[in-house]
């Protein structure tokens, strides 16, 4: 506090006694002060660092050097801005004097004398224009030092100084000579190096924010998006990024990854720092408004603006980041959210949707999704004012349809020079899709827009060159505007497999010389794929005059169009659920082309087969039965993809017509059991494995106790073994599946622990294997205690969800009731334990184990037989002095006491009822 | 020359006599230093870290994963999509 009085009085009165020892209050010449001054100083050294006194006098001391120096300045007058050695200045002797005597402070013994010298000597390092050179040296080394303190406050401190002094010697770079180069970029890589691997976040945040921005620093800062640390994170979206100025000289691609980081941040603060960063800063990058002066705030916010809006969007590639999954998608709904002036502005008008471009496209079609399902409804009507009516939409997706598949064709035509061409279908296909995904929301009440956008998509679905993901829209739509009843999705069937038909003929209609076979085309389907494949064959058979290079065209077409076909029927029964049998169209589709898809001679063909394969065994059980020996052989001889296809389709199918098939069917488990083991050569089929496996334990669809019990087994394996260290699909999927799994029922928490100690020993043999050759199995795989901690949490039985009671209707009676839970699950897990410390496991397994017995939760909420059993099974081990270790013993003491109590307590009662 | 003095009352706040004469036990604390190096240093293991305080990459895992189809990612489990509610208006279109 004295030092805002002082601070009153000085910048008159004390400066000035010190330079000319004139206008004293006192005449005390200069080094007297100077000395009384360091004297003070020095009172601060050991403050410690929870005292704001301590850096509040630290600034106090910054501060009053500075004005000492700018006074002596202007004292001398104007003074030579290039000049290289600095005038000697009472203010510069003062400051000389204070560092010399500080300087040896940071090695001090005393964590907050280093602490507080360091602050101090970085805060003066940041408080000054300029330095003496001999003095810069010193200051430096000795900071140097300090970026390895023991401490992290320290280093925090050490940091803060370097990082001024990196960046002032790179700005003086030009001028200085060469081993002043080596030192500036030595120091810069110093500290980069500490911003990488310093383990204290404050420390890495600390220098984020205070390293100079240079293109040689930049992708060390952004790599700190990714951060351990959700505040460094944070920090880089709410101080780096808004600091570095226009976003436009970033990468693209590193563009989309900031993005794409920040707005998926399991960091709710860093999710929202990135949102406001695309929607206030890039956005005003584009609107043009000059980027603010350092200091001050971002001026005036630009009115809104659709062409930097549309400049936003192209410059994060929007074509690319807008598809499905991409994060262009979460950015606009964020900017939408985020800025009401740009919803009120937009004008979709005539001449918009005449002149569509991929980026306002995606503006219109990210604008429909946030006003339809944002806000409870309450931006519907901003869709009623804004947008065109279904009629209008089903005109220009018409138009923008045309001009996709002319350019298609186009491009086809001439390959030779592919790719201008090939820029513009890509474009041109993101737009239909997007008008496409706006056709997916709207209301087909309006019958006249109805049949209009009906006729144009079954149409639309003839044509053989429409795009993959188009179709699969295409499809989407049609299955909205059929009724969603079963008679809806007859006639949802019979007309886009009316559209498969007209486009499996163009095999036909393009072939001159091919007989036309007959009218059913499911039949020219079948003869076509079944038709032996090698195309000098088929091409002798039918058409004799074709040359070898003609039938081979023509046996590429024919895959083409098959392939085309399958995917349209796969898109079709994704959006079917009826019955199969029910639907003549299905059955006959399934004969007549799935079938022979699945028996092709030609991989693709027969890959997309199966999977149209498995999901009609979606909508009919005997289909299912009869093909899943089928459907295993695929997992076993196939490739990565086909076994996880497999697995899927495997899943599915169990999911959806219960678990009875497992069950009766021995090898279908090893087919889970040996996909959740493949992680060493096939990660992505454990990872897989891993969800599948999630799923139909989650979802009680394996019933089977035994055959639960050995999936969940080797999922807790999968988890904790190194094996899967690399694979994070595997283990996030785990993570958090294993702790729902067990706290949503007290029956998986049962099942968690009949397995439990089954998994800790096949874990202990796992690490005992490893010790011997590895040293890095600490790095890889967490220590069996760590583990055995896990499990009991996993079955501690207050962490479980409990339906609540049928007779307690009050919801503040939880805390009472959580004192008093059930603890049967540990009680048996105590069971186990002492089974297996009775059994012969080793000493090091037994110890680990034994140890849980310490960490088991008692309560007398548990049922008072199985209570008096473990007890007396506790009582017999500690007479027969089951455990030899001190630790062990400890822990099973601990339950011995923990358990005594309630049976007394139990006892106390009996008596109390019987006598 | 006793610029920065004199503090006051307030809630016994932490205060830093500049006035008095330098307590040797904060003089020692002060002046002694560190008996090397090392002992005011990071270990150094921890110098680097295998990792670079990054992240892994985030996969994303959530709920919904585990409560669709793989096949047919919007129809949820567990229950067939209920048919009914007819624009048509024939409820008993099932036959």
């Amino acid at each position: 506090r004295k030092v805002q009085e002082a601070c009153c009085y000085e910048p008159t009165s004390i400066r000035k006694p010190a330079s000319a020892a004139a206008t004293a209050i006192s005449d005390f010449d200069e080094d007297d002060f100077n000395t009384e001054f360091v004297r003070c100083v020095l009172r601060v050294m050991p403050v410690k660092k929870s005292e704001g006194v301590g850096e509040k006098t630290v600034r106090f001391i910054g501060l009053f050097l500075r004005h000492a120096i700018d006074k002596d300045n202007e004292a001398m007058g104007e003074l030579d801005e290039d000049a290289s050695t600095m005038p000697e200045t009472p203010g510069t002797r003062l400051t000389g004097h204070l560092m010399e005597t500080i300087l040896p402070l940071l090695t001090a013994k005393d964590k907050f004398v280093r602490y507080r010298s360091t602050q101090l000597i970085s805060h003066i390092i940041n408080s000054l224009d300029a330095i003496d050179d001999d003095l810069f040296q010193k200051l430096r080394s000795g900071l140097l030092k300090r970026i390895r303190d023991k401490e992290a406050m320290v280093r925090a401190q050490a940091v803060l100084g370097l990082g001024r002094l990196a960046g002032n010697q790179t700005e003086a770079e030009p001028n200085s000579d060469d081993s002043d180069d080596d030192a500036a970029s030595g120091l810069l890589e110093k500290l980069l190096e500490v911003l990488q691997n310093d383990p204290s976040a404050d420390v890495r945040r600390s220098l984020l924010v205070n390293l100079p921005i240079l293109p040689s620093t930049l992708p060390f800062l952004l790599e700190r998006a990714r951060d351990q640390d959700a505040a460094t994170r944070r920090a880089v979206y709410s101080r780096l990024l808004p600091a570095l100025g226009d976003f436009r000289h970033l990468s693209l691609s590193m563009r989309e990854k900031l993005l794409r980081w920040g707005l998926r941040d399991r960091d709710e603060n860093v999710r929202k720092a990135a949102g406001r960063l695309f929607r206030e800063r890039w956005i005003e990058d584009c609107a043009g408004t000059p980027a603010p002066a350092e200091t001050g705030q971002p001026a005036e916010v630009s009115p809104p603006n659709l062409d930097a809006l549309l400049e936003l969007l192209e410059r994060i590639d929007v074509v690319n980041s807008g598809g499905e999954n991409g994060v262009a998608l979460e950015a606009m709904k964020g900017f939408w959210e985020g800025r009401p002036d740009y919803r009120e502005a937009m004008v979709f008008d005539d001449h918009f949707f005449e002149t569509l471009s991929a980026e306002s496209v995606f503006v219109v079609r990210t604008f429909n999704d946030f006003c339809r399902n944002e806000g409870n409804g309450k931006f519907e009507s901003l869709i009623e004012e804004k947008l065109p009516e279904v009629t209008k939409v089903a005109f220009y997706l018409e138009r923008y349809i045309k001009v996709l598949i002319d350019a298609i064709k186009k491009a086809e035509e001439q390959e030779a020079e592919e790719d201008d061409e090939e820029e513009d279908t890509v474009e041109q296909e993101f737009i239909v899709e997007q008008l496409l995904h706006i056709a997916l929301t709207l209301d087909y009440s309006d019958e006249v827009g109805r049949r209009k956008m009906f006729a144009l998509l079954r149409q639309t679905l003839s044509i053989p060159e429409l795009p993959e993901e188009a179709t699969k829209l295409t499809v989407a739509v049609l299955r909205d505007i059929c009724a969603p009843d079963v008679a809806g999705e007859k006639e949802f069937c019979s007309i886009v497999l009316e559209a498969v038909a007209d486009v499996h003929d163009t095999i036909v209609d393009d072939l001159p010389g091919e007989d036309v076979n007959d009218d059913e085309s499911f039949h020219s389907a079948r003869s076509e794929v079944s038709s032996p494949s090698t195309p000098t064959r088929s091409g002798k058979s039918k058409t004799p005059e074709l040359s070898e290079e003609e039938a081979a065209a023509k046996a590429i077409k024919e895959i083409m169009i098959n392939m085309k076909c399958l995917h349209i029927v796969q898109c079709m029964l994704s959006n079917v659920s009826g019955d199969l049998q029910q639907n003549d169209h299905l059955v006959a589709m399934l004969n007549n082309l799935v079938v022979p898809a699945v028996r092709s001679h030609e991989a693709p063909v027969r890959e997309r087969g199966l999977v149209c394969l498995g999901l009609c065994s979606l909508l009919d059980r005997s289909l299912a039965e009869e093909n899943l020996t089928l459907f295993m052989h695929f997992f076993s001889k196939g490739h990565t993809a086909l076994q996880i296809t497999a697995l899927h389709i495997l899943t599915d199918i169990l999911n959806v017509h219960g678990a009875q098939l497992l069950s009766s069917n021995p090898t279908l488990l090893k087919v889970y059991v040996k996909a959740l083991r493949s992680g060493a050569k096939h990660p992505e089929v454990q990872a897989a494995a891993t969800v599948a496996v999630s799923k139909l334990l989650l979802g009680r669809i394996v019933s089977d106790h035994d055959v639960s019990a050995e999936l969940l087994k080797t999922l807790v394996v999968a988890y904790f073994e190194p094996a899967s260290a690399g694979n994070q699909s595997v283990r996030q999927a785990l993570n958090y599946f294993l702790p729902v799994f067990c706290f949503s029922r007290a029956e998986n928490q049962d099942l968690m622990r009949c397995v439990a100690l089954d998994a800790l020993h096949t874990l202990y043999n796992v690490r005992e294997g490893f010790d011997d050759d590895d040293a890095d199995v600490d790095d890889e795989m967490v220590s069996l205690s760590t583990i055995g901690a896990c499990l009991v949490d996993w079955t501690d039985p207050r962490k479980c969800y409990s339906p609540p009671s049928a007779g307690g209707g009050s919801e503040g009676g939880g805390d009472a009731e959580k004192k008093l839970v059930n603890a049967d699950v540990h009680l048996d897990f105590a069971r186990d334990i002492l089974e297996r410390l009775g059994g012969n496991a080793p000493k090091e397994e037994k110890k680990i184990i034994a140890s849980l017995l310490g960490k088991l939760y008692v309560s007398p909420a548990s049922s008072e037989d199985k209570t008096r059993e473990v007890y007396a099974a506790v009582c017999d081990a500690v007479e027969n002095q089951l455990l030899s270790d001190a630790t062990s013993r400890n822990a099973l003491y601990k339950l011995h006491v923990g358990l005594g109590k309630i049976v007394n307590s139990l006892d106390a009662a009996a008596e109390g009822a019987g006598g | 020359p006793t610029e920065p003095t004199r503090q006051r009352k307030e809630k016994q706040p932490f205060e830093i006599d500049f006035a008095a004469p330098l307590d040797p036990a904060v003089a020692e604390v002060i002046y002694t230093q560190a008996s090397s190096n090392s002992t005011i240093s990071m270990p150094k293991k921890d110098w680097k870290s295998k990792t670079r305080n990054l992240l892994p990459d985030d996969k994303h895992f959530s709920s919904k994963q585990l409560l669709s189809l793989f096949l047919k990612p919007k129809a949820r489990m567990g229950r067939r999509r209920v048919l009914g509610g007819s624009r048509i208006g024939n409820i008993d279109a099932h036959r």
